[in-house]
Formats: C-alpha cells, structure tokens, sequence
C-alpha cells in the first residue's frame, strides 16, 4: 500500500456525482439551502467535518513540529527563560558526539534484526492459520493476544521470564545443566529485547492473513495444474501478490522500530534518572533522547536529536519506496474495484 | 500420511500458542508466589502455596484502586471524543465533495508515517506554559481532534455506503449532521467497536505520556504498576506484588478484546488495507 495510490483512490471517488451535476444545473431554483448551493453546501461541511482535525493538526502536529525545529537551535532545558539561541551547535556536538553513532549503529542492528523475522514470522504464522483446520480461530486469537497487549504488562512479564533467580528460562536451562545467565544485563539484554518485540508478531500475522484471504484462488489453482510445487506457488505467486502488504508493514516496521522505547521499561528502573542505567546493548537511538531530555534536561540537544532521527526516516522511507518500485506489485487498479 | 502431517501441524500449533501466551502464565504464577519462593534456587516452578493474597496485597500495597480511575478516565474520555471526531472527519472525507480535499487527505496520510516522538518535547512545554500539565484536558484535546489512522479507518468504511441512502434523506430535507447521526454512524458499529477498542488500548497502555504530563497523584496504572512496587527503604522492586498489580492491570484489555474480537481482527486488518 502506497500513499500515492490511496490519495489517487480518494481523487477518484471526489469525481463528480450524477446528483450533484442535476442539481447544479437548476440552480435558480430560489429555495434557501439547497439547489445551487448544493456543491457549496456540501464543501462547507466538508470544511466542518474536518475542523476539529485541521485545528488539531496545526495545533497539536505542526505547531510542535516547528517547536522543535527552534527548540533544536537553542540550549533550552525547558523549564528556565533564559534559553538563547545557539545556532547550530547542538547539531555539530550530535555528529561529533560518539554516542550517536554507537546508538545509531545498534538501533540499525535492531530494525534490521526485527523487522525482517517479525514479518517473515507473521508471514509464516498467517500461512499455516489460512489452511482449513479445526479450531483456527483460537488459535488466531492466543497468537495475536500478545499484540494487544499492554507494553508496560509485556515489559513486566518479560521481566519475570528474565528474573535471574526466579526467572522461567534460567530454570529451563537449569534442566540442562547451564548456569544461571543474567538475561537483563549486557550482553544478553539485547536479545530479550528483541524477542519482546518479535512476540507481538501477531499483528504482521493479522495483516498477513487479511492479505491472503484477499487473492483471488484461481490463479494458484492454474498453476498448480499446470504441475507447480507448493514452493514455487507460494514463491512465484503468493509472495509477488502480497507484495503490497509486505511493503506496507516494512516501512510501518521500520518507522515503529527506529522509535522503540519499551527498553526504556524493561531494561532499567523506569523513571526520571533511571533511563541512563540502561544496559549498553540496549542504549538505543531513543533511550540517548530520553535521557538528554529527562536525566539532563537537554531540551534543545533532545529535539536536535529528534529531528535528525526524523530526516533519517524521511530518507530511509524514500529509499525504501525507490528499491521496492520494481519489486511491489498492485494485482489490480484502483478503478478495478469499485 | 496425511494424518501424521496434520497430527504435527497441530502440535506445531499448539507448541507455539503455549509460547506465545507463556510470558503471561509465568506473570500469574509469579504472582501467586511468596517472597521466600522468589528467591529460592533452584527455582520453584509452582508455588508450594498458592497465594491468592497478593492480589489484595497488590491493591493496597499502592493506591491501586485511584490509579485504576484515572487510567479508566483518560482513556474513556480519549476513546470516546477520539471514535466520534474521526467518524465526522471520515464522513466528510468520504462523502461531500470539496475544493482542497485531495491535499487534505495527502496531510492525513503522511502524519501517519511522521514519527509521535518528534512533538513530544515541545507539546509538554506548550502544556506546561497553558497549566494544562497535570490535568486531563490534553486527553481532550488529542481526542477532539481525531486520529489519522481512525480516520482513515472511517473513511474507507463510509465510502462503500450506498449513494443512495444521502440521496433519499437530502430529498427528505435532512441535513449532513443528521445524515451522519441518524444513518452514517448507526451503520457503521463494526468501525465503531474497533475505534473504541483500539483507542481505549491505546491509553490504557500508554506510559511516555501520562509518565510526563501527570503527577504522582493523577497518573495512570501503566505508569505506576511499572514504578510504584518497591521497597521504600532500599528501592528494590517487590516482584510478586508487581506481578500480580500487572496481572490485574493486564486482564482489562484482554476481555475487551476477547468480547469484540472478531469484529476488532476483521475491522483492524481489512478496511485499514484495502
């Protein structure tokens, strides 16, 4: 799904109507409200419906936008009035600063770890509950069960697992001889983290099965007459016509990703001070925010940082459309639908 | 054959629907421990003596029961003003023709791809600056003006309605507003329930922003089942009571959406799709 083709499918469905168009046409008809006020009616409550989101968007998005855009020029601490600007400095001490390489490198490692395997694991999950067998919707709902789930509730129940001492998975390896590990520090604390977030896979899955349900069968039929293998189907057929959806859940993984701050949770005693406590393997690109901005009170260099992690998701999110331009494939158009 | 390969399909399945809910499980059985269990080694997979009292522990060890009313406040306020202001902004873009639409819609789609974080510093100055800090008039005011994502939602669900049914009812002499309360938004109670469900969770859930914005006194349950069960003396945390004020924390969220479910899974996947 591209933002292209759902703005070309909103122009498509402003076309003109039949009604409108008789309408206009006895515009003299002198009867308040309706006739040839009609196109003019209909944009002023356009305009109604969406004020109180066009008031939001300037108010509470865009407002703050270019707040931060000043606010990153500045050595704000937010509370005191004597913020002054300083150009742009904080953005020369953030390049320089090996912090934020260190935290972009492992917050890249991140993204790419989970978004790829929570897909392919949705993908897989999807495929194995689109096939006729008993009991799929229970199934369905304990796999997704972990997506609705309550991030600070995950965090904690995480935490349990993890426990060093009273923690399920050193008694599991407990069986096997292994001595405890102390899952929540480095360099184990990365993996925990990554396996919180894959746990919610089950929203890839959700996405992944409405996709399915979507192809129409009788090209997968066609091919597996003419002797394709199960394999070449899912590969040749299956995967190029839910190429959309797999698009639409890496850029929406991606975006997701790069803003994680669940370790914020598990990895520390949450709080004001405790963010800088967190375990080096899971001091990512968002925790070094947090901490800018809640254990020093860098208001300025926090939106410096904000906005640059902005940029790089402007351009990761180009890039992304430019390399899967060849690659996505829409099996219908728009006009098709209707 | 055939029945061994669907026999290990079905372990598969059950093998990982045990995984998935296994962190859960291991939630309640922590919380059902005593301390002396916790830490015991080797570890005690089963508590000798279930403690059931924890769970009463656990709502007056903090004020639990305060937090628990916040929390429900906030996210009865967001949910509700959120579900009907993305449905008056779905129906306009849905359904009325107007100079401006295209470009507004293009705004709607890529706030969606804009990343929450970004204002976050900014908006609490500017909360801080008008006294809304410590309040829940923020709730209002993000509710008030809709969700894209609901939005979006809404519109994709209005624009499948007939044309007919406007047509009929403009002919009658109706105006919008009551098309969209007496016929658009009775329709619509799938979209509706998903709306509700998804944001409720939302702010049930959240932390960053009531962790900012609230006081002690005023903040959410997300907020203070993470940061309020410790030792006040040595600030160590009390993992069995935590455990069990997560469990009671968790379980809202899981009926709600265990009741709506098959309309929450199909409302949320499809129509935010096609």
């Amino acid at each position: 799904m591209s933002t292209g083709r759902l703005a070309e499918a909103s122009v498509q469905s402003a076309k003109p109507s039949g009604t409108a168009r008789v309408t206009d046409g006895r515009g003299r008809g002198r009867r308040p409200g309706r006739g040839g006020g009609m196109a003019r009616q209909q944009s002023r409550v356009f305009y109604l419906c969406v004020a109180p989101w066009v008031i939001g968007f300037l108010g509470l998005t865009l407002y703050p936008l270019g707040y931060a855009l000043w606010l990153s020029l500045t050595n704000s601490d937010g509370i005191s009035e004597n913020a002054s600007f300083i150009g742009l400095d904080n953005y020369r001490e953030l390049l320089s600063d090996p912090v934020t390489r260190e935290t972009l490198v492992r917050t890249g490692v991140f993204v790419a770890v989970v978004v790829p395997l929570g897909i392919i694991a949705g993908l897989a999950l999807a495929v194995l509950l689109n096939r006729p067998i008993r009991g799929r919707g229970v199934f369905r709902t304990l796999l997704y069960l972990p997506a609705v789930f309550p991030p600070v509730g995950a965090a904690m129940a995480f935490k349990m697992i993890f426990d060093r001492d009273a923690g399920a998975a050193n008694g599991l390896l407990g069986f096997a001889d292994i001595n405890p590990v102390s899952w929540l520090t480095d360099p184990y604390a990365r993996y925990v983290l990554m396996m919180l977030t894959l746990w919610a896979c089950g929203n890839a899955m959700i996405i992944s099965l409405a996709g399915l349900q979507d192809m129409p069968k009788e090209l997968h039929e066609a091919a597996r007459l003419d002797g394709a293998s199960a394999w070449q189907v899912f590969r040749k057929i299956t995967i190029p016509l839910l190429s959309p959806v797999i698009f639409f859940q890496v850029i929406t993984g991606v975006i997701g990703a790069l803003q994680s701050a669940t370790p914020l949770l598990l990895a520390a005693n949450p709080g004001t001070s405790g963010v800088t406590t967190v375990p080096q393997g899971d001091y990512l690109y968002m925790i070094n925010v947090f901490a800018q901005y809640l254990a020093y009170g860098r208001f300025g260099y926090a939106s410096a940082l904000l906005w640059v992690l902005f940029a790089v998701i402007l351009v990761i999110t180009a890039v992304i459309y430019k390399l899967s331009s060849g690659a996505v494939f829409y099996s219908f158009e728009p006009e098709a639908k209707k | 054959m055939i029945l061994a390969r669907r026999t290990s399909m079905y372990m598969i399945l059950i093998a990982l629907a045990t995984l998935f809910i296994s962190p859960f499980g291991w939630l309640v059985i922590t919380a059902l421990k005593n301390t002396s269990e916790l830490a015991a080694y080797p570890l005690h997979w089963t508590p000798d003596k279930w403690q059931w009292s924890n769970f009463s522990r656990a709502l007056t060890q903090i004020p639990y029961l305060a937090y628990a009313r916040n929390s429900l406040t906030i996210a009865v306020i967001y949910s509700v003003l959120v579900t009907l202001s993305s449905a008056w902004a779905g129906f306009g873009f849905a359904r009325l023709r107007a100079r401006g639409k295209g470009f507004l819609f293009g705004v709607l789609l890529s706030t969606m791809m804009m990343p929450a974080m970004i204002t976050l510093i900014p908006t609490y100055i500017i909360f801080a600056k008008t006294g809304m800090v410590d309040t829940y008039w923020p709730w209002v005011l993000w509710g008030l003006s809709g969700a894209p994502y609901l939005i979006f939602l809404f519109r994709q669900f209005f624009a499948n309605m007939p044309r007919e049914l406007e047509e009929a009812a403009i002919i009658d002499g109706c105006g919008y507003g009551r098309i969209f309360w007496r016929i658009f938004l009775p329709q619509s109670w799938p979209v509706l329930a998903t709306s509700l469900v998804l944001s409720f969770t939302w702010t049930w859930g959240d932390y960053i922003a009531p962790s900012l914005l609230l006081s002690a006194d005023h903040t959410t349950l997300a907020v203070a089942v993470a940061t309020e069960y410790v030792t006040p003396s040595t600030g160590a945390p009390i993992n069995n009571l935590l455990a069990a004020g997560a469990v009671m924390y968790i379980i809202p969220v899981l009926l709600l959406f265990l009741v709506l479910q098959k309309g929450f899974v199909t409302g949320s996947s499809t129509s935010g799709l096609k």
